[in-house]
């Protein structure tokens, strides 16, 4: 009897134990909102209610069981949380620089949970980000997407486990750069940045049926057949090329962006989104047909050769003409205030309100492949919202508080001076980098590149 | 011919020359042989495992062995007597991952036409089939400093990046021994990773360790089958660094991964989770916030003996602004978590032993003495020293414990182990006695005058071994200084001005700066004196830690 007491108690612990594991998931009543949902229109004084960390209900006087948290957001708005689809912050490498395609590596091995960025990013609203590897690589890692549950001590709880699996691509310069100037190897020039891309998605091919062939052999009777040779690099492509991943491919040039998808046609990927597209305006047309859309800068530009032809009418003129467009950050500053970035497309472009929330929330959702949980405020999506004092395209606005699955994760009322989760025992103050940019999507590479000091903006 | 003839000839000479040498043994003309393998301490009070002690006991111990423990016990006639009526003796120490007396291997020479996204095994730093014995030797001083410890049993561990090779089970013995253990007992593994070349950061190591180990997976496969039935199938190539992780996918060896910090020891559980091997994380020093991560991986706890410096209460504050004061008190919490790592391991209930990789033998008692301060017990100071390190690695028969038949590997000191007067008076590693002078004799902390003068030094950096000088003058009162390195952009020697320097009468810290290939690198450097030796670390953000040893040079100005 005794015995059988003790093996309840561990399925009971046991069971807790699983449920702790979880993510943690809350639940808020938020009344009386002007709720811009981006993709069901603007509703005055509206309430949403989340119930474990799911938007049960939008509508007029909604009530709460006892002992759900009520805030009284009445001359507020409330919008999604904001979602950055090229970003590198809490990532401990950006670059593994070493070889022109490195599919097989993985962002989510190096998450840092304890960045105070994360931080800074709720404090502008923002619930979501992409994090990519850097630009070093023609085919750079694994992407992951990140909801930023800031406090926790475990990185795998900053991974958004429904988000599908991304990967980064590299056109232009920066993979010229790094490996022909660098290293005197392919690719040295836009032509051998194809070839690269081609030659590995054609080896990926032949990988994929090695492997078919053994693998449908291997267990008949009196099988000869050995194992080929396993290749993370390779399988990860075969992946691509089997719609398993969508790809985010660095680009600033018409021409450029116009061969990649060129390429991937050839090979029948359709999962491809371009990210920085500075000339995106000028195949607007292609990109709205053959992928998901484009990521776009609002307004960065001339920072190296490849970026002179650029306009900040970019955005508009993509939304415009049906590509999926959303702006990013790649900074760690930025991604503080893409509510902002979103506003210029309507200095430049006239974008609707709608249009230009959509720029950083459904948007960016959609070229991530988690449109059907975030992006909008919709009933049965997950309860990441934030609520802003001002309408969030006023340059006056500042977000009062973020909430990711509705657990609150920031509010204004309760920020401390220190947000540091954790501290180095022996670094007197955080170490600060003044060049911020410097430390991003060109990070890591300076061991390669001879002529590295002689650029100062590296996106 | 004349010349073959010649070389018998030696050989025959060098062949009597040794026959007549072991004829006559018994008449030992060196002085160097010890009179008798046979010892016993007396009256001791004798703690045989953590927790338990016996009070004015001997021990006989012969031929390497522990005879007998106990009271009212008879000695051998042939015994060595130690008088023990002051003495506390333990097990002989033993360290789970130690670099003592192991050189690391030259650098595999790169060739011309290397394409640096796929190098040869041996460039990225691969090499799992290496022994470490072949680059470890039992004479070097670092394991006199260690022995003098009071370890008598290490672990030692391969230099090198990410697969340095396997590690093997040594005892401090007598240099005359081969003092092996056992080898390939593990499989060391590192987040470090050779320059250059794929893989080059914690990314690519991540990727390349999951293509290794399962490529090591499809040849073991394939090699057996070969084995079992051979014909109609093709022969499976040679590859000595897959072979070297066979007896990790059998379960015969665990990986032995160091990995310092949180993340780290998440990534090595990542891979331990993902490809199934057993592991012993060694060189730890945070992770208790993981305790139920390492007890659901059933990882191995090895922490390091290094602590941090106690930087932040020498920070002068009086004159700091609220949020900086804020800010610093938050440092000196943290410094005191780091002393209680130990502690919070203990109470999660996670046996661990101590790694002395990267720490200095000089500080082993004052850190564990600071761990116990910080709530550590000293029944778990002890065990972490001996019977866990001996659970670890498979060895409790024969060691870890003062118990009859286990090696003769004792610690005896002049007070309670860790108690703040207690000394190393002698150490028994494999049944031969080394005893230590252990007066309180203690140096009192010397002046500026001290560092005045050249200094040659010695430095380890991924880019191999840099030896140049560093002189210190002293102009007006100011102490200036100066380096002279080798260029980082070619031949030749530039000299660098010194920067905040400091020195309080025993650490001595400066910076200086170099230019590589355009870019200022600000190298920082810090360590402790001792008389003319200097023993510290080079620091460079982004790039990591490398030793740094220096010696002055005769001062001959009377």
């Amino acid at each position: 009897m005794k015995k059988f007491t003790y093996i309840m108690l561990s399925i009971v612990l046991f069971g807790a134990k699983s449920l702790y594991a979880q993510t943690p998931k809350g639940d808020v009543l938020i009344q009386n909102a002007t709720v811009l949902t981006v993709t069901q229109g603007t509703l005055e004084e509206t309430d949403v209610l989340v119930e474990d960390g799911i938007i049960k209900k939008i509508g007029k006087d909604l009530s709460a069981s006892g002992s759900i948290e009520t805030i009284d957001a009445t001359g507020k708005f409330l919008m999604p949380g904001i979602i950055d689809a090229h970003s590198h912050l809490a990532l401990d490498v950006v670059n593994e620089a070493s070889a022109p395609i490195t599919a097989q590596v993985s962002m989510a091995d190096v998450v840092n949970p304890f960045d105070v960025g994360i931080y800074r990013a709720l404090a502008g609203g923002t619930t979501v980000a992409h994090g990519l590897h850097g630009s070093a690589n023609a085919i750079g890692g694994q992407s992951i997407t990140m909801k930023f549950r800031y406090g926790t001590y475990n990185p795998e709880d900053i991974f958004m486990k429904e988000a599908p699996r991304t990967i980064k691509f590299a056109l232009g310069e920066n993979p010229t750069r790094v490996h022909g100037r660098g290293k005197n190897i392919q690719p040295r020039t836009r032509m051998g940045v194809e070839a690269i891309i081609r030659n590995g998605f054609a080896e990926a091919q032949q990988y994929k049926k090695a492997w078919e062939s053994y693998n449908s052999v291997k267990d008949k009777k009196n099988s000869t057949a050995t194992p080929p040779t396993y290749d993370l690099r390779l399988q990860t492509l075969a992946d691509i090329l089997d719609g398993k991943i969508i790809i985010h491919c660095h680009s600033y040039r018409a021409d450029e962006i116009y061969m990649l998808i060129n390429v991937c046609r050839d090979f029948g990927v359709d999962k491809l989104v371009f990210t920085h597209v500075n000339e995106g305006f000028k195949v607007a047309p292609e990109l709205a047909k053959y992928t998901m859309g484009a990521s776009v800068f609002s307004d960065w530009w001339a920072y190296k050769f490849e970026v002179y032809y650029s306009t900040a009418y970019n955005a508009a003129i993509l939304m415009e003409n049906d590509v999926i467009t959303s702006i990013n950050s790649d900074s760690d500053e930025l991604i503080r205030h893409l509510y902002h970035e979103a506003a210029k497309t309507q200095r430049y472009g006239g974008l609707t309100d709608e249009q230009a929330l959509s720029l950083i929330t459904i948007n960016p959702a959609k070229q991530l492949g988690i449109d059907e949980f975030v992006g909008s405020i919709e009933e049965g999506k997950q309860g990441d919202l934030v609520i802003f004092d001002h309408h969030p395209l006023s340059v006056y606005a500042v977000p009062q508080m973020t909430f990711i699955d509705g657990v609150k994760y920031f509010d204004i009322n309760e920020d401390e001076d220190d947000q540091r989760i954790k501290v180095s025992p022996t670094e007197m103050v955080e170490p600060v980098y003044l060049k911020a940019e410097d430390e991003r999507c060109m990070h890591g590479v300076e061991l390669f590149m001879q002529e590295a000091a002689a650029f100062n903006h590296t996106h | 011919m004349i010349k073959r003839q010649n070389t018998l000839m030696y050989l025959v000479l060098s062949f009597c020359l040794l026959f007549s040498n072991h004829s006559f043994s018994q008449s030992d003309n060196s002085g160097q042989r010890r009179i008798t393998g046979t010892y016993a301490v007396t009256n001791a009070t004798v703690f045989t495992q953590p927790g338990k002690s016996i009070s004015s006991a001997t021990i006989i111990l012969k031929d390497g062995l522990i005879k007998a423990v106990g009271n009212d016990l008879n000695i051998p006639i042939d015994a060595q007597v130690i008088k023990g009526d002051s003495l506390f003796v333990y097990a002989g120490f033993i360290d789970v991952a130690s670099e003592a007396g192991v050189s690391k291997p030259e650098d595999v020479k790169r060739s011309d036409d290397m394409d640096p996204s796929d190098p040869r095994n041996e460039v990225a730093g691969i090499t799992p089939e290496r022994e470490v014995l072949q680059y470890w030797d039992v004479n070097n001083g670092e394991i006199t400093n260690w022995r003098k410890a009071g370890f008598s049993i290490a672990q030692v561990v391969p230099k090198g990046e990410m697969l340095p090779g396997q590690t093997a089970l040594v005892v401090y013995g007598d240099k005359e021994s081969s003092n092996i253990l056992a080898e390939s007992t593990g499989l060391y593994a590192q987040f470090e990773t050779a320059r250059g070349v794929y893989p080059g950061t914690t990314l690519g190591l991540m990727a390349k360790w999951r293509e290794l180990y399962k490529n090591a997976q499809l040849k073991y496969e394939h090699a057996s089958l070969f084995k079992e039935k051979g014909n109609g199938i093709n022969r499976p190539e040679k590859d000595p660094s897959l072979e070297a992780f066979y007896k990790v996918i059998n379960g015969q060896v665990p990986v032995v991964f160091e990995a310092e910090d949180e993340l780290e020891i998440r990534r090595v559980l990542r891979l331990k989770k993902e490809l199934g091997f057993d592991v012993v994380i060694t060189g730890v020093k945070e992770g208790s916030k993981l305790a139920e991560d390492i007890k659901d991986a059933g990882a191995k706890i090895v922490l390091s003996l290094d602590l941090p410096d106690n930087k932040a209460s020498k920070a002068k504050m009086e004159d700091a602004t609220e949020e900086a004061k804020k800010a610093h008190e938050r440092v000196i919490a943290a410094y005191k978590e780091a002393l209680s790592e130990a502690a919070s391991f203990e109470a999660a209930g996670i046996p661990f032993a101590f790694s002395s990789k990267g720490a200095k033998s000089g500080d082993v008692f004052k850190n564990i003495q600071s761990m116990i301060e910080n709530g550590l017990s000293e029944e778990g100071a002890l065990a972490a020293l001996t019977t866990n390190p001996a659970n670890m690695l498979g060895i409790s028969s024969f060691t870890g414990t003062v118990e009859k038949g286990k090696l003769a590997n004792l610690v005896l000191t002049t007070d309670s182990l860790f108690s703040k007067d207690a000394k190393i008076k002698y150490v028994m590693a494999d049944g031969y006695l080394f005893e230590y002078e252990a007066s309180k004799s203690k140096k009192k902390n010397g002046d500026v005058e001290d560092i005045l003068g050249v200094w040659n030094y010695t430095s380890e950096t991924p880019g191999g071994t840099s030896k140049g000088t560093v002189t210190f003058s002293q102009k007006s009162g100011n102490l200036k200084g100066e380096i002279v390195v080798d260029d980082p952009d070619g031949g030749g020697k530039v000299t660098r001005q010194l920067e905040n320097i400091h020195y309080d009468g025993k650490e001595l810290s400066y910076t200086f700066s170099i230019i590589v290939q355009g870019q200022e690198i600000v190298v920082n450097t810090k360590g402790t004196l001792s008389g003319n030796e200097f023993e510290g670390n080079l620091s460079i953000r982004d790039m990591g830690t490398f030793p740094f040893t220096a010696t002055k040079e005769p001062d001959f100005k009377l």
